[in-house]
């Protein structure tokens, strides 16, 4: 008699075997990337109209915000549209997880409760959906700093780590939040005013340096402003960016993603029974 | 979970499945939704807001490979709640379950699929979703397309698809992969007579001495036709199980009464 493959006892909260979790989720990659380019196309990504969009939305945002900055701080230093263009297109792309992962889950209802399947792997599509949607902005960005002239040097490779913290921090957020969205759904309804907030508290509307020093407890608590900060050193001012910011925004990225992926593995195997 | 390609040759009558006094109950919440709205509102009043439901209760079964095992019972008998236990995607709330091989599941058709685009890639789609490779499915493409009869109009979208066109494809994508175990819950009823009568054979075709077959349907000649053991679940209770014309003939009378002597007992 040869053991059994699978065995299927009574929930309890805890962690699954990481290792069987993890080839079931890498034998399913081909998955995520056709489930995130099938709901790219929903979405119209795949036409000349749709990607201009892509491109045409974050540009005039970054534009709208410009005269916010115009009329509120008074200055129309272009190098000040570098930057705000730099870190909010970052910022879309955490949030864009944020809303994408949100209600990944419970979109995935029909396909939860036929197959089963490491349930994370529709928070990570999310992820891979937004930086689908990221990508050509960066590109955009690029073509800014050409026409204002901007100077380029090597230090901006610098901001390929930063990216990769970015994106770090993005998985963490958008598994955390898709896994509370099935016990609270009213979560989604919060998230606007949860992304607008963190959108004014972090370092895009204004440069880092700026901040006013009695509000430095708000660096501390929002763990995209060392990651901002530092992607601006890099992809605008081409310095090298500071290490304690680095780090900082590494500390924040590596909390969020293993205490929520501790929370979405040991519970979703309850998922099912909760849709 | 892992590569549903049959991963080991299964001798005849060695254990597939092994379903130890399973009960499984959910606890619905009564608002549809749960909310943090809801949750702080409730604070107030004390106790959660749930109705608890018993879809299986204590339920023993073994299926061995080269069985091919017919589920019935009237709606709401807990079929579905039993296949979904024994794919792994509900956990049961009593008991334990032991599978010995690869499950590829067809509990509902068309999942993973996505309507605005074509047939063709929601072959690769639903074939990833239930657990294919790419180059699986890029072998039998050319088959699937063939089964499903679906000629030029693969490549439209699928929203501009009938519901029988659609079912079809579902169920070719579906009728590729080759599990060792495989559950099929009321998905023979695809399509036009024709297309049923295809599909049928095809399960037919699965049935094989190393595989376990667990076909969930109302269709009792089909059942009869297929199966070679028919278990009988009523109120997410094992009624009776055994050889396939019995029990199916037990429970029409059943339905027909409206009571059993088989359980009367039970009751």
């Amino acid at each position: 008699m040869s053991t059994p493959l699978q065995v299927y006892e009574p929930f309890r909260a805890g962690l699954p075997k990481l290792g069987k979790y993890w080839k079931s989720l890498w034998f399913r990659r081909t998955f995520i990337s056709e489930y995130s380019k099938s709901e790219l196309r929903e979405q119209h990504f795949d036409s000349v109209f749709g990607q201009l969009w892509l491109v045409l939305n974050p540009l005039l945002l970054s534009g709208v915000y410009f005269i916010l900055i115009v009329i509120i701080g008074g200055t129309t230093d272009s190098s000040r549209y570098v930057h705000l263009t730099a870190t909010l297109f970052l910022f879309y792309l955490v949030a864009n997880s944020l809303t994408g992962g949100v209600k990944s889950i419970t979109a995935g209802q029909r396909l939860i409760l036929n197959t089963a399947f490491p349930r994370i792997m529709l928070p990570i599509s999310a992820v891979v959906i937004a930086i689908f949607k990221f990508l050509p902005t960066l590109i955009v960005f690029l073509i800014i700093k050409v026409i204002v002239g901007s100077s380029f040097s090597f230090e901006m490779l610098w901001a390929i780590p930063v990216l990769m913290i970015t994106i770090f921090l993005a998985l963490g957020l958008a598994i955390t939040i898709s896994c509370i969205n099935v016990y609270f759904r009213d979560i989604a309804s919060f998230l606007p005013y949860l992304t607008r907030t963190l959108l004014y508290l972090s370092p895009i509307l204004y440069e880092a340096s700026a901040l006013n020093p009695n509000l430095k407890a708000l660096q501390v608590i929002n763990p995209l402003f060392p990651i901002l900060d530092s992607w601006s050193h890099a992809l605008v001012h081409g310095e090298v960016p500071q290490t304690s910011s680095m780090l900082q925004g590494l500390a924040w990225a590596t909390g969020i993603f293993f205490i929520g992926t501790y929370f979405f593995l040991s519970r979703e195997r309850e998922f099912a029974v909760r849709l | 979970m892992s590569s549903l390609s049959a991963s080991s040759i299964h001798k005849t009558n060695e254990l597939a499945v092994s379903i130890r006094n399973v009960g499984l109950t959910y606890t619905t919440a009564i608002d549809r939704r749960p909310t943090l709205k809801a949750r702080v509102k409730a604070l107030g009043r004390g106790g959660k807001q749930t109705r608890v439901v018993r879809a299986l209760d204590d339920v023993s079964l073994d299926v061995e490979y080269g069985q091919v095992l017919g589920v019935i019972g009237t709606n709401g008998a807990g079929k579905s709640s039993l296949m979904r236990c024994v794919a792994g995607i509900l956990p049961p709330s009593q008991g334990r379950i032991e599978v010995y091989g690869s499950v590829s599941t067809l509990l509902a058709l068309g999942v993973g699929f996505n309507p605005s685009m074509s047939g063709r890639d929601n072959v690769y789609l639903g074939g990833l979703a239930a657990g294919m490779s790419r180059e699986e499915i890029e072998k039998h493409f050319d088959e699937i397309a063939d089964f499903s009869e679906l000629g030029d109009a693969i490549d439209a979208p699928m929203r501009t698809y009938s519901s029988g066109m659609y079912a079809r494809l579902a169920f070719s994508v579906a009728a590729t992969v080759r599990p060792d175990i495989l559950i099929i819950d009321e998905a023979l009823s695809t399509g036009d007579a024709k297309f049923k009568e295809k599909s049928l054979n095809r399960v037919k075709e699965l049935r094989s001495d190393d595989r376990a077959l667990i076909l969930v349907s109302h269709a009792m000649q089909t059942l009869r036709d297929t199966c070679n053991d028919v278990a009988w679940l009523h109120k997410g209770k094992l009624i009776q199980r055994g050889e396939p014309n019995q029990v199916i003939d037990a429970y029409q009378e059943f339905l027909h009464l409206g009571k059993s002597a088989a359980i009367d007992e039970d009751f």
